[in-house]
C-alpha cells in the first residue's frame, strides 16, 4: 500500500497542491491554472482534485496533509513588527490585526484547511501536519535533487521569520546550520526596487532582472552604503529607515525616494535611464550577495553540490552568477523554487519523515520527472474538444506532426506547443509553449507585441538540445528547468560595430548573435537544456528543427499573454491561440492552422478583464 | 473591533510597550553593526509545528 502525502501551500501567493508516494512527487499543480487568476492565493481547491484524480484515490488513502508555513509562528512575526514598528504603523496594524485574529482568520488556517478539505466531499480528512516555510523550500530543493548530500541554500521574500537559510543535505535528513531573519530579506530588497520601478511587487521581479543588462550599475555603491550592510560571509541587514514594509502596505517612501532622485515610477509608465540603472544596480549587488552566500554554503558544509530554493532562486542571472563561478561541481534548482514548491517540500518533508526513502538516487536523475506533474489530456479528450466546438483541425501521427511543425517555424510561424503533462513552476519548459524561430531578427518584438501584448524590453529564453547545448552556450552544466542565464557561445556572437552609441532600448535593435530572438542585450540567454529522457515529444520537435535549419534552438515562451496564467486545458490554449497572432496550433497530434478558424468573437474586450502583471 | 477600539489599543497599548521595549530590545535587530564579522544566526534545534 502506498504512503500518499498531500502537501498544500495556500493564502499568500502562488497556492498549489501536490501529491507525494513513498517519497515520489506524482503530480502537482498551481491553483492559478484552474481557477484562471494568475498568483491564485485561495485555498488549491482544485489543485487538489486534480492530484486526487490523477492517482485516482480519495481523501481516505492519504496519509498526511502537509502545510508549507506555520501560521502561529507566522502570527509571532507580525506582532513583532507591530510593536517594532511603532508610533508609526497604525493602518497596517488595522488592517492586518483583523485577519489574522478573526473567526475563521490566519492564525485558524489549519482549521481552515480541515474544513475546506471536507468541503471537497472527498472522503476523511487525515492528519494536518505544519511545516516551517523554509524548510518546505528546502526540502523542496534537496529531497528531489539527484544528489546524497548536499549544501542547501533558500533564500526568499519571508516566511515565518527566516529570510535566508543554509542548511547541510544528507541522505534523507536536512539539518539546519544558519539564518537571516526578518526584516532584513534579500527578497524583500529586489521587490522594494520592483516597486520603485513601478513594477508589481511579487510578479514583477523577473521584469526587473530582464530590465537590467540596459543599464549600467551606477547605484551600486549607494545601495551597498545605504540600504545593505553585507558582510564577507554574504551575511546582511538591511537599513530599515529607508523601507515602509514595516508599517505600510507599500514597499519605499521618501527616505528612498529622495537617495535615488525622485519618485517611484508610475506603473506602465516610460521607463527612463534611471530604472534601467537601478536595476542593473540591484542586480549587481543581489549577484554578489549570492555569490557570498554560496561560498559560504560551501564553506560550511564542505560538500561540492548546492540546491537552492526560495523565491530569490528564480532569480537566474544570480543562479548563472553562481554556476559560472565553480563554487560548486554542480548546482541543483527546484523548478517550483517559490511557494508553489513550498507544498511539493512540505509532503516530501513528511513522507521522508514516516520512512520514505529518496529511490531516485544512483540513477544520476532527480525526481521531478522533468516537472511536468500536472494534467495531460490524451487525444481522445482533445479530438472530442475539438469536434465539440466544431473546430478545424488535422488529426497526424507523431512524426508527420513534428515534420510539419519544424518547417512552420523554419519558415517564419509561431507555434502554439501543447503536449502532455503540464508544468509546475513559473517556466514553460515544452508542454505549454508558443515557439518560434531564434534566427528570426523579428520574432523579438513580434512575440512581445502580438503574442503576449507585453514590454517590448522583455527578452525570449532558448531550448536548446542538451547535446548541442556547449555550442551554442557557454553553460558549465545542464539547466533542464530554463533556471540558469548563460552567455551566448562566441561562436555565435556577432561583432557589434565599437563606435556604436545605442543605449536604454535602443539595444534591442543591435544584431548581435546568429539567434537574435533569444539573446539578450547583454549577449546572455535564459538557457534550457532538453534532453530526451525528461521531454521526448519536445526533443523530438528540436532534432526535427535541426534537421530542416541546421540549428537546434527554438525560442520558447510560456503559453499566455501577460498578466494569465500559463494554459491548462485544450479549450485555455484554443482561446490563447485565437486572441493572438499565433500562426498553428500543435495540441497532442492534431494542427490547427489560424487560417482556418472562424472568427473569433467574445462578448467583451477580454484584454481588460485580465489585470496587468 | 471598531476602528475606534482599534486607534485606542494600539495608541495605548501597541506603542507605549512598543516604544519602552525597543530601549531593552530590538526584536527586529534593525541596528549595523559594522565591526561584527557575520550576521548569521545559529540554528537551533528544528521545532516541528506538529500534527493537527
Amino acid at each position: 500500500m502506498p504512503d500518499l502525502v498531500l502537501g498544500i501551500s495556500a493564502y499568500y501567493h502562488d497556492s498549489a497542491a501536490a501529491l507525494v508516494e513513498d517519497g515520489r512527487p506524482v503530480a502537482a499543480a498551481q491553483e492559478e491554472r484552474f481557477s484562471r487568476r494568475r498568483h491564485d492565493s485561495s485555498f488549491p481547491a482544485n489543485a487538489v482534485r486534480y492530484c486526487l484524480d490523477e492517482a485516482a484515490v480519495s481523501l481516505d488513502e492519504i496519509a498526511a496533509i502537509a502545510y508549507y508555513e506555520d501560521p502561529q509562528l507566522k502570527f509571532h512575526r507580525v506582532l513583532a513588527t507591530v510593536f517594532g514598528a511603532a508610533p508609526r504603523g497604525f493602518q497596517s496594524f488595522r488592517e492586518t490585526l483583523p485577519n489574522w485574529l478573526a473567526p475563521g482568520g490566519k492564525l485558524a488556517t489549519t482549521d481552515t484547511i480541515r474544513r475546506e478539505l471536507a468541503a471537497l466531499d472527498r472522503g476523511r480528512v487525515p492528519r494536518i501536519d505544519v511545516r516551517q516555510h523554509h524548510e518546505s523550500h528546502a526540502m523542496s530543493a534537496f529531497a528531489p535533487s539527484p544528489y546524497e548530500s548536499a549544501a542547501v541554500l533558500c533564500i526568499d521574500g519571508v516566511g515565518e521569520w527566516a529570510t535566508t537559510t543554509l542548511w547541510h543535505g544528507r541522505d534523507n535528513q536536512l539539518e539546519p546550520v544558519a539564518e537571516l531573519r526578518f526584516p532584513h530579506s534579500l527578497g524583500l530588497l529586489y521587490s522594494a526596487f520592483t516597486y520603485f520601478c513601478g513594477f508589481k511587487v511579487d510578479s514583477g521581479e523577473y521584469k526587473l532582472m530582464g530590465l537590467a543588462p540596459y543599464g549600467k550599475p551606477r547605484y551600486a555603491d549607494l545601495i551597498r552604503t545605504h540600504l545593505i550592510d553585507v558582510k564577507p560571509d554574504g551575511s546582511f541587514r538591511l537599513d530599515m529607515r529607508y523601507f515602509e514594509y514595516l508599517r505600510g502596505q507599500v514597499m519605499t517612501g521618501a527616505a528612498f525616494e529622495k537617495l535615488f532622485g525622485g519618485p517611484r515610477r508610475i506603473p506602465e509608465q516610460p521607463l527612463t535611464k534611471r530604472e534601467f540603472d537601478l536595476a542593473a544596480s540591484v542586480q549587481s549587488v543581489t549577484d554578489e550577495v549570492v555569490l557570498r552566500l554560496a561560498r559560504t554554503a560551501r564553506a560550511r558544509t564542505g560538500e561540492r553540490r548546492l540546491c537552492l530554493a526560495g523565491g530569490v532562486a528564480l532569480n537566474c542571472v544570480a543562479n548563472g552568477k553562481v554556476v559560472e563561478a565553480g563554487i560548486f561541481d554542480e548546482v541543483w534548482i527546484q523548478p517550483a523554487a517559490g511557494d508553489a514548491g513550498g507544498a511539493l517540500g512540505a509532503a516530501l518533508a513528511v513522507s521522508l519523515e514516516r520512512g520514505a526513502g529518496r529511490q531516485h538516487l544512483g540513477r544520476g536523475a532527480d525526481a521531478m520527472a522533468g516537472s511536468l506533474l500536472g494534467p495531460q489530456f490524451d487525444d481522445e479528450a482533445i479530438g472530442h474538444y475539438l469536434t465539440s466546438h466544431g473546430i478545424p483541425h488535422r488529426r497526424l501521427d507523431t512524426r508527420t506532426l513534428m515534420t510539419e511543425v519544424a518547417e512552420a517555424l523554419a519558415t517564419g510561424k509561431i507555434v502554439g506547443w501543447f503536449q502532455g503533462r503540464m508544468e509546475f513552476g513559473p517556466r514553460a519548459l515544452g508542454s505549454r509553449s508558443i515557439l518560434g524561430d531564434p534566427r528570426d531578427l523579428r520574432m523579438q518584438s513580434t512575440m512581445n507585441q502580438k503574442i503576449k501584448f507585453r514590454e517590448s524590453f522583455r527578452p525570449f529564453a532558448p531550448a536548446v538540445l542538451a547535446a548541442e547545448a556547449k555550442d551554442y552556450f557557454d553553460v558549465r552544466q545542464e539547466s533542464p528547468y530554463m533556471l540558469i542565464v548563460a552567455p551566448v557561445a562566441a561562436a555565435h556572437q556577432l561583432e557589434v560595430d565599437p563606435t556604436a552609441t545605442a543605449a536604454g532600448l535602443e539595444l534591442l535593435r543591435v544584431h548581435r548573435s546568429s539567434i537574435p530572438a533569444v539573446t539578450h542585450v547583454d549577449y546572455s540567454a535564459r538557457v534550457q537544456t532538453v534532453s530526451p529522457d525528461r521531454m521526448p515529444l519536445f526533443h523530438q520537435l528540436l532534432t526535427a528543427f535541426k534537421v530542416r535549419t541546421g540549428c537546434p534552438v527554438l525560442v520558447n515562451t510560456s503559453f499566455n499573454v501577460r498578466g494569465e496564467p500559463i494554459v491548462c486545458s485544450p479549450a485555455d490554449a484554443y482561446t490563447c491561440f485565437m486572441r493572438t497572432d499565433i500562426d498553428v496550433l500543435a495540441i497532442g497530434n492534431f494542427l490547427l492552422e489560424k487560417a482556418d478558424q472562424p472568427a473569433w468573437s467574445e462578448d467583451s474586450d477580454w484584454r481588460k478583464n485580465i489585470p496587468l502583471d | 473591533m471598531r476602528t475606534i477600539q482599534y486607534f485606542l489599543l494600539y495608541f495605548l497599548i501597541v506603542v507605549p510597550v512598543g516604544i519602552i521595549g525597543r530601549l531593552v530590545h530590538d526584536p527586529l535587530h534593525r541596528k549595523w553593526r559594522p565591526t561584527a564579522e557575520s550576521y548569521w544566526i545559529p540554528a537551533t534545534a528544528h521545532k516541528q509545528a506538529g500534527r493537527k
